[in-house]
């Protein structure tokens, strides 16, 4: 085992799963609206704010952090902010316009891969969303890539 | 669309997103992410980039779109996006998906996905999990 390996096994072991921000967002529908249309949306449930079914975009839930992406004492990991290297949603239940959405942030995952370029790490921040009524609505995993 | 409809291998009907500026302002206005490497190339090539990108979560919308046109009123439980290039603004995309798993007892299908940029580049790989009634 590298110390690399050893230095993200310590990491791994302190730090996934802590909950290190918790925010509310307020869900609008115009955002809603404007964002599907733009995406080139064609089905109603996302468009048309009289459909019985209206709901958010699949992937509304993307943009809401509140600009917290490690928590406070996070160890240094590479260098800057890093690349973006996706994200993944799973929808759970649809999000209404009027919804007020909790969203909780965790490290889900830390690992490194070496390729051409060298080794990167990459770190998961995980944001949970449950509604007003507590229940979960989707799970979004963000994907940050640091050269190392 | 049905679920009995899906064949294992099935492509989806190949689009070419609109990209215009008009289109990614009114996205990054909605987004909350009114950032010049978005909207402006001048701001983005000072950053070293080839011109102001299509913004990663949006392009994941248009892979949700294309989805939603082929199986009107499905449901996407899942879908998983990596950004492996940069997708400028203002040039043809092209967004392909193919099935490559159905699950009977659950009705949902599993489908590739795929953005292509002008110069044949991929942008974006990903993964989407898609359920029926």
């Amino acid at each position: 085992m590298t110390d690399e390996a050893l230095d993200l096994d310590t990491i791994r072991a302190q730090w996934l799963g802590v909950e290190f921000d918790v925010s509310t967002f307020e869900m609008q529908a115009g955002p809603m609206v404007a964002w599907a249309e733009a995406c080139g949306e064609t089905d109603p449930r996302f468009l048309d704010r009289s459909h019985p079914d209206f709901q958010a975009h699949p992937n509304f839930t993307t943009v809401c952090t509140s600009g917290r992406f490690l928590p406070d004492g996070f160890p240094s990991i590479g260098n800057g902010f890093g690349i973006d290297g996706g994200k993944t949603v799973e929808v759970l239940a649809p999000v209404r316009p009027g919804d007020v959405l909790t969203g909780t942030a965790t490290i889900a995952e830390v690992f490194d891969k070496t390729g051409r370029s060298g080794t990167m790490v990459f770190i998961v921040q995980r944001m949970s969303f449950t509604n007003q009524d507590g229940d979960p609505v989707s799970i979004v995993d963000w994907k940050t890539i640091r050269g190392v | 669309m049905n679920y009995e409809d899906v064949e294992l291998g099935d492509d989806l009907p190949i689009e070419h997103p609109d990209v215009s500026l008009p289109k990614i302002e009114q996205w990054c206005e909605a987004a909350g992410q009114r950032f010049p490497r978005f909207v402006d190339h001048e701001a983005a090539r000072a950053e070293g980039l080839p011109g102001a990108l299509v913004p990663g979560i949006m392009s994941q919308g248009f892979l949700l779109a294309m989805i939603h046109r082929w199986a009107p009123g499905c449901t996407v439980r899942k879908i998983d996006t990596v950004f492996r290039g940069q997708l400028v603004i203002e040039t043809e995309l092209t967004i392909s998906g193919a099935v490559t798993d159905t699950d009977d007892d659950e009705r949902t299908v599993e489908i590739d996905l795929t953005i292509v940029g002008e110069d044949g580049r991929t942008g974006v790989i990903g993964t989407a999990v898609v359920a029926f009634d």
